[in-house]
């Protein structure tokens, strides 16, 4: 695990490339990479994205109903893509080692 | 169920969260009051005030004696958070996030700065000469000095609506400390050491707010609010303590006699209504906004002046209890100001 950067280091990193992302893609992404397979650990990924954009640096662009359970059946998905008070805040803190 | 119900359902659940998680920090930051006010009365700190004030004087027995106490206050919420992060599997993110020391954990040490050595050295300073009441309440003046810092910092433009909120709070300042200075004045007897420890607080938590939130916007709180009680342990245990132990003050030997059933149980709970109160405060945010969650937090004041009535029976002054008041009502002016956090949270 080392060498890794802290989770949301690491969504903002997904988001820099500018497109929009459901929040199950970035989270499924992440429980991969880090190892994290359990419901709580995936509802804490999914609330450090809502912190993000609550924080100013995602958009939330779109919702649908979650019909088929990809994430949570019968709950709300939504589409972010980053600001650019995210862009200048994932450059400062993700950009330094590329 | 359609689009639309659904998103009125999530808002509304986030809503309801959100002002759950915000009350519940404005409880046990006002419940931190009774074992702060508490532990002074109890041994070894009793004894060491009155050691200490037999041979270097009563202010700085006091002011010496709240630095232990702080630094024992800093450990015990340090366990607190780490109990916490363990509960919800984030030592590796508290690894990762402490690894990130240019981009964001400097910014928790350097909030840890403001934190310990000014706002809680402070209320316990204001709570150990003054009382619980007056600390709660002076440290109600924190949102004017953190607008302050935030407008010559980041160049945030102070709204006319905020202006008046610190306006309102200003005032509620003046009743706070010229209540209870007025008649101390005629009395010739004034506690200038315990008036200094409420300001502190103010200050303290005002900055510690402003730098702390360059860190935590791009990390987990409990890991970054962990660090930031890490940053204050390294202050009091390793800098601290050991110079006021070196100057000659008996500090080892009296913090060894704190390992006594009741004043840990008294310890450990200050850590965890303090520890708690930082992490409920940082998850209301994101569910109504940093306004509402700052607003509702300050009715902490209010929940403190509350419990030290009732297990204590202390009635503060009106003096301080309409100072309290016009701070709260002061702070929800200015923190309810932009609603459009709470409009796109409900969804249209």
């Amino acid at each position: 695990m080392s060498g890794k950067r802290p989770i949301k280091f690491k969504i903002l990193e997904l988001f820099l490339d500018g497109k929009e992302y459901w929040n199950y893609e970035i989270v499924q992404k992440i429980q991969e990479e880090y190892g994290m397979r359990s419901d709580f650990q995936r509802d804490s990924i999914n609330f450090d994205i809502i912190e993000l954009a609550s924080g100013g640096m995602l958009r939330d662009v779109e919702q649908k109903v979650d019909d088929n359970g990809i994430y949570k059946k019968g709950f709300l998905l939504h589409k972010y893509k980053i600001t650019d008070f995210g862009i200048q805040r994932g450059s400062d803190a993700c950009l330094r080692y590329v | 169920m359609d689009l639309k119900a659904l998103k009125k359902q999530e808002s509304k659940r986030k809503i309801s969260k959100g002002y759950m998680w915000a009350f519940f920090c404005a409880l046990f930051w006002g419940i931190w009051y009774l074992p702060g006010t508490v532990v002074w009365v109890l041994n070894p700190f009793d004894k060491m005030n009155s050691a200490i004030a037999e041979t270097s004087g009563d202010g700085i027995a006091l002011v010496v004696t709240a630095v232990l106490i702080t630094a024992f206050n800093a450990l015990t919420v340090m366990l607190a958070l780490m109990v916490w992060n363990g509960v919800l599997g984030k030592y590796k993110e508290l690894g990762r996030t402490l690894r990130e020391f240019h981009t964001c954990s400097k910014w928790f040490f350097l909030a840890s700065i403001c934190g310990g050595p000014m706002a809680i050295l402070g209320s316990f300073i204001a709570m150990g000469f003054i009382g619980g009441s007056f600390a709660a309440v002076a440290g109600l003046l924190y949102p004017v000095i953190g607008s302050i810092l935030a407008y010559y910092w980041y160049g945030e433009r102070i709204s006319k609506r905020a202006a008046i909120g610190i306006a309102v709070i200003v005032l509620g300042g003046v009743s706070i400390y010229g209540g209870g200075l007025l008649n101390e004045l005629s009395s010739g007897n004034v506690p200038w050491i315990g008036y200094l420890g409420g300001l502190m607080a103010a200050i303290g938590w005002g900055t510690e707010g402003a730098i702390a939130g360059k860190g935590l916007d791009i990390s987990e709180p409990d890991a970054g609010l962990t660090l930031r009680f890490l940053g204050e342990n390294i202050i009091w245990w390793i800098i601290i303590v050991p110079i006021l132990a070196l100057v000659g003050f008996p500090m080892y030997s009296f913090a060894v006699q704190a390992f006594e059933p009741l004043t840990l149980l008294i310890l450990i709970f200050a850590g965890i209504t303090f520890g708690f109160c930082y992490v409920t405060w940082y998850k209301s945010f994101p569910l109504i906004g940093v306004g509402r969650g700052q607003g509702i937090g300050n009715l902490y004041g209010f929940c403190a002046v509350i419990f030290i009535f009732l297990f204590f029976g202390d009635v503060p002054d009106w003096t301080i209890i309409l100072g309290g008041l016009l701070c709260i009502a002061g702070s929800f002016i200015m923190f309810t100001e932009d609603t459009s956090a709470l409009e796109t949270l409900r969804g249209d």
